[in-house]
Order: structure tokens, then C-alpha cells, then sequence
């Protein structure tokens, strides 16, 4: 029985499927998000397939979590990308007691104990210490993101940036422009804002080890300034983009093999 | 097990209630033409028995409207509660019926806000402000609130020409005890393995004028038929479903008529709340008063000054109040809300998480938002993972998965 987990985050799909006995990873499939997500989801459990070898009759169980998880007519079942995340994060890190997450618009932090989820705290209506900050910051600097997180950690003086909104922080970093701050002391200040943001929703709670997810975690140096801001080491997770499809995926095989 | 029988809905009481602004509309239309003054309260430290001794209608005017919310912020800042903004949207624009009939405006000083806007609304409205001390455990402070009631019975004698003798209060509080005492009963009912009602079909049964007959025999058909065994449709008693939803008890901010798209939510991500802690569930209902004391204004003083509000320093009755709750009403999870720049709630979480996670050992979710369903798509993640956790936390152990069965 092959099960396969589908996210729909506001950013990016993510597609895994995972062989049942051995919950075993068999293949992967990821692209941008666009407006007909029903049809990306299919095109990218195709592509899943197509890697693998197999077919649309080998799948017994589709799992969708995320954002967009309601509008995925070819899952069986949803579950949240809280639950997800974490049981993706657990098969990877067994122990692990806290996993950070910055994705597109969402950014959270998860407790976890010996059984799972204890507790979560998730960013509100706004896009500050979120992926989207993140992009606004490099297309306002004409950078890719990759080349963002090389800026931010070349940085000796971060700029100072205060906005807790992201839309205010885009002109407190078109007024730095103006000043003629280095570009890569805007990029550090953004780095720092955005994981200070994060480490606000972890409280003093987040005990060790943690883990670092999202498409965030893909950004260079991104993992150093949020070990700084939580004020701990951590360590980011294997294909970090992956985690809640890999979690998705494993509660598929799980609910497959019951039914 | 007897199969429970759906309430008809067509003449049921949760109908009765559905149509709660209509029957208020025209209570208080009629009560206008006897000449009854209508005095329009906003807050549940408003001690209602010496409105009505004073032979007048009290009417709750607290707004649950997005719509008026722009109006206000002409006005307020934007960054206040949306309770406050909706309220005064309503006073603004002249279009609140029941605060247009108003021949007073009662208010008390609770949370900054409010005391402000009350300022602001006084500019155009006849208004009398009780201050209400905020140590709740002060020795001096329940008599100097008492003060606060009796000047309050002279201001409505003075602005009514009426005289409220005791046995006018005694007749207030023996109806509303007996209104207390019925809402208090059909709460209860949610104490059940498989309650008969929705929290959001229980939140309908209230009323924003308190004291009518008509109501109270509605209130008491609907706890003779849930006794009896019926159930409204789609609560668990109703649906037998497998498996049961998730007990949730709500804790905080009031959720006022037109502001119910939390609880619904909540419950529609697989909870059923079986117990609201706020001012617009549980919380005025679960003290009486003595309807023979030496000194009756004083005891209406007493009900009212326990009311753990999150404007009280140290509020600790809250707390005993959730754990109270938490023991009749068996909770599998505590959500509380607050409502955006409610900073005497929001502050007070703190105090709340720590009760319910050392206390009560039970998972706990703040949920922090408007009037506006824009975050709807986001806070259902939330309740959702919540719901998820709780089931998941009770596969895993024995006892728990045994409970839930």
C-alpha cells in the first residue's frame, strides 16, 4: 500500500508518497502554488507517480493538510499541518520537543511531549516573521532569496527594523534604502525582525532539541539568526519543505493500513 | 437507551429565542406606550433588579455588529475592542432602536475603553456612570460599591419620579433569581454525556430584556421537553454520533447577539462547548441573592460586586469559577477568547493558561480576533489541531480512550 500526503500551502505544494510496511519515502514532488490548486495537486501526484513508477490505483489513501487542504477533492481525509508537521518532525527526530515553522503566511511553534503535540502557538492576522516578509524584502532589494540570506549573514550592523507589520516594514526599508544603508544590513535587520517574531510566539517554552521546518528553513543562514533569536541551538530538518506532506503521508499509511 | 425525540422547530423554544430582537422590539415598543422608560445597560455589573423596581425596562445595548464598526472608528481609534466600536457605531449612527427608546444609559467603570466611550456617549445621551471599585478582595470595597447602588436608586427615583420601596426590590429579585435560576437550569443540561443542545443553540437562549413572562415560560418548556428527553437538532443528544465531539469549555470575552462566529466555528471543527464561562453564558448566572436579608440593596450590591471580570485585580473568583465549571461540565479542552484590544482579558490569559494547563491538566487555545470573519479560514486551523491533539492525547492512554467511549 503506497500513502501519499499532499500539502497545500499558500506558497508551495508538496507531494509525498511513502510506502506503507517500511514507511519508506518513495518519492517527492514540490511547485508554486497558483489559483487552480485542485489541478496542481493532481499534476504533481502524477509527477510523484511518474518518479516512482507506479499508478493512481497503487495509492490506497491520500492524506491533505495545509492551508488549501479543504480544496483537495482527490484526498480521502484532512489533517491539520499542526498534526501533520509534528508527526512528519517525529519521524525524522524522534525526541524532538519543539519545531519551528515559517512558511508562506503562516509561522508557528509546536510543543511536543513523549505522546505528540502538547501545546502551539501560530502567528495572527498579519504577515510579520512570516516567508512572505521574506520575498517582500528581496524583490524590494532585487535579490533572489537565497542570495537574501548570503546578504544577511555577510551583515556586521543589522539595520534596526521596528514595523511589527510587514506592510509598514517595506517603508521603514524604502526609507533605509533612501538613507543608503548597506543592502545587507537591511537583509540582517529583516532576518533578525522576522526570527525575533518567531521567537516571541516561542515564549521561554521551547525546549530542546528543536527543529526547524518551512520553506524558510531552505533560505541560507536563516537557521543562525533564528538560533539566536530563540537564544538555542537547532537544527533544521531534512528537505524542511517537507515535513508536513512527510507527516501527511505517514497518517495516510497509518489510516490505510487500519482500513 | 431511549432514542431522544427531535424538538420541532417550528414552535420549539429555541424557535422562541431565534426570534429574541423581534419579541424584545416589541416588549419594548408596548412597555414605551404604557410609560415605562426604557434604560439601555451595557455591562452585567448593571444590578438590573433596581431598573426593574423602578418600574423600568432594562435593555442590554452591548453591540455584536461588523457593520457599525466603521462608524465608530470616525470616532474611537481603530485599535479598540470590537464591543466597544460596535456599540458606539450603533450610537453614532442612530440606528440601535433599543438605545433611541432609551430614556437612560447605565455604565459602570470597567475596562478604559469602555469608561471613554461612555464619556463620549454622554455628550448626547443621559447617561449615569456607577464606579465600580476593582480590588475584588478589598474589605472597604463591597460597601463603598453598595454606595455606588443606593446612589443609583436615588438617581432613578429623581429621573422616574417613582419610589422604590423594598418590596418592589424584593419582587425584582425574586424574578430574577427565578430567571437565574431557570438559565442556570438549561445550562446544566450540556453536563450531559451527549447534551441535548449545541452551545450554539444554548447561547440562543437569552434574552437582551430580562424579566419577560413570556420567556421565562419559554425557558421552562425547553427544560421540561429536554427533561423529557428531546433534543435539538443536530446537538449530540440528537445525532448519537460516533465518535462524540470534543467537550470544549469557552472562557472568556462575551460573545453579545450578532457576534457568535467563534463558538460556531469551534463547533464545527468537532467540538461541542458544554460550558460558557463569559458575561453572555455562565458567569451572572451561577449567584443568587437573598430575597430576605437585613439589607437588601446590599445584598443586590453583593451578586453583582462577585462578577469575576478580567477588569478585577487580583480576579481570582475566575479562576475558582473555571475550576468549578470545569468539574460539572467535564471540558476535554478550555478555548478562550478574546476579543482584539481587550487588554484586561488578553493580559489575564496568562493567569487563565497556567489554571487550566496546572490545575484543571487540560490542553488550552487562546483564540484572539474581531468581529471580522477574515481570519475564520485561520483560526479553524487552530481549533482543528486542538480537536486533533485532544483525540490523539486520548488514543494514546487507556483511561482517557475509556472516558470518551
Amino acid at each position: 500500500m503506497i500513502g501519499c500526503g499532499i500539502d497545500a500551502g499558500s506558497r508551495a505544494m508538496k507531494v509525498v508518497l511513502m510506502e506503507a510496511p517500511a514507511r519508506r519515502v518513495i518519492s517527492t514532488a514540490r511547485a508554486d502554488q497558483r489559483p487552480d490548486q485542485a489541478r496542481l495537486a493532481d499534476e504533481l501526484l502524477e509527477r510523484a507517480l511518474d518518479i516512482a513508477g507506479l499508478g493512481r490505483k497503487d495509492i490506497g489513501r491520500i492524506v491533505g493538510t495545509g492551508y488549501g487542504r479543504i480544496l483537495i477533492p482527490s484526498a480521502d481525509t484532512t489533517v491539520t499541518e499542526i498534526t501533520c508537521q509534528a508527526r512528519g518532525v517525529r519521524d525524522l527526530v524522534p525526541d524532538v520537543r519543539s519545531i519551528v515553522d515559517i512558511g508562506g503566511q503562516d509561522s508557528k511553534v509546536i510543543f511536543l511531549d513523549d505522546q505528540g503535540v502538547r501545546d502551539f502557538a501560530m502567528n495572527d492576522r498579519c504577515a510579520a516573521g512570516t516567508g512572505q516578509y521574506l520575498e517582500m524584502t528581496a524583490r524590494r532589494l532585487d535579490v533572489s532569496l537565497p542570495e537574501l540570506g548570503r546578504l544577511a549573514s555577510s551583515s556586521r550592523r543589522p539595520a534596526a527594523i521596528n514595523s511589527l507589520c510587514a506592510v509598514f516594514a517595506e517603508s521603514e526599508i524604502i526609507s533605509l534604502l533612501a538613507m543608503g544603508a548597506a543592502t545587507e544590513d537591511i537583509a540582517a535587520g529583516v532576518f533578525r525582525s522576522v526570527t525575533l517574531r518567531v521567537a516571541a510566539l516561542a515564549g521561554l517554552k521551547a525546549g530542546p532539541p528543536v527543529v526547524f521546518t518551512g520553506g524558510a528553513a531552505l533560505i541560507p543562514g536563516m537557521e543562525l539568526f533564528l538560533a539566536e533569536a530563540l537564544d538555542r541551538p537547532l537544527t533544521t530538518a531534512r528537505d524542511p519543505q517537507l515535513t508536513a506532506a512527510r507527516g501527511a503521508a505517514l497518517i495516510a499509511c497509518d489510516q490505510g493500513s487500519i482500513s | 437507551m431511549r432514542v431522544p425525540e427531535t424538538m420541532n422547530m417550528e414552535n420549539s423554544p429555541l424557535a422562541h429565542f431565534g426570534r429574541m430582537i423581534d419579541h424584545c422590539y416589541d416588549y419594548a415598543e408596548a412597555s414605551k406606550a404604557e410609560g415605562r422608560p426604557i434604560v439601555g445597560i451595557m455591562c452585567e455589573y448593571t444590578p438590573r433588579e433596581v431598573i426593574l423596581a423602578a418600574g423600568a425596562v432594562p435593555v442590554c445595548l452591548c453591540g455584536g455588529s461588523l457593520e457599525t464598526i466603521p462608524a465608530a472608528e470616525s470616532c474611537l481609534p481603530a485599535n479598540l475592542c470590537p464591543l466597544i466600536k460596535s456599540t458606539f457605531g450603533y450610537h453614532l449612527r442612530r440606528d440601535n432602536p433599543f438605545l433611541e427608546w432609551s430614556d437612560l444609559v447605565v455604565a459602570e467603570t470597567t475596562c478604559d475603553g469602555k469608561k471613554k466611550m461612555f464619556e463620549t456617549m454622554s455628550e448626547t445621551r443621559p447617561m449615569h456612570i456607577l464606579e465600580l471599585p476593582q480590588k475584588a478582595d478589598e474589605p472597604d470595597a463591597l460597601a463603598r460599591w453598595t454606595q455606588e447602588v443606593r446612589k443609583f436608586k436615588s438617581a432613578l427615583e429623581g429621573r422616574f419620579r417613582v419610589r422604590i420601596a423594598d418590596g418592589e426590590l424584593r419582587a425584582a429579585v425574586l424574578l430574577m433569581n427565578r430567571e437565574r435560576d431557570l438559565r442556570r437550569r438549561l445550562a446544566d443540561l450540556m453536563a450531559r454525556d451527549r447534551p441535548p443542545l449545541t452551545g450554539r443553540q444554548m447561547l440562543e437562549f437569552k434574552s437582551i430584556i430580562s424579566g419577560i413572562a413570556a420567556d421565562l415560560e419559554q425557558y421552562e418548556n425547553a427544560i421540561r421537553m429536554f427533561e423529557e428527553g428531546a433534543a435539538a437538532p443536530g446537538s449530540p443528544g440528537d445525532r448519537g454520533t460516533v465518535p462524540p465531539p470534543v467537550r470544549v469549555l469557552m472562557t472568556g470575552v462575551p460573545m453579545v447577539h450578532g457576534a457568535e462566529r467563534v463558538i460556531e466555528l469551534v463547533e464545527n471543527c468537532g467540538a461541542i462547548v458544554v460550558a460558557q464561562e463569559s458575561c453572555t453564558g455562565l458567569k451572572p448566572l451561577l449567584e443568587n441573592i437573598d430575597a430576605d436579608p437585613p439589607d437588601l440593596l446590599q445584598a443586590i450590591a453583593a451578586k453583582y460586586y462577585h462578577l469575576p471580570c478580567s477588569v478585577m485585580t487580583v480576579n481570582e473568583r475566575r479562576l475558582e469559577t473555571l475550576r468549578y465549571l470545569s468539574a460539572r461540565f467535564r471540558p476535554e479542552a478550555v478555548i478562550e477568547l478574546v476579543w482584539h484590544a481587550c487588554l484586561t482579558y488578553d493580559i489575564e490569559s496568562r493567569q487563565v493558561r497556567r489554571c487550566v494547563e496546572n490545575d484543571l491538566h487540560l490542553p488550552y487555545l487562546k483564540i484572539e480576533t474581531d468581529y471580522s470573519p477574515s481570519d475564520s479560514a485561520r483560526l479553524a486551523v487552530r481549533v482543528e489541531a486542538l480537536i486533533e491533539t485532544v483525540r490523539e492525547r486520548a488514543s494514546n492512554d487507556p483511561d482517557m480512550r475509556k472516558a470518551r467511549a
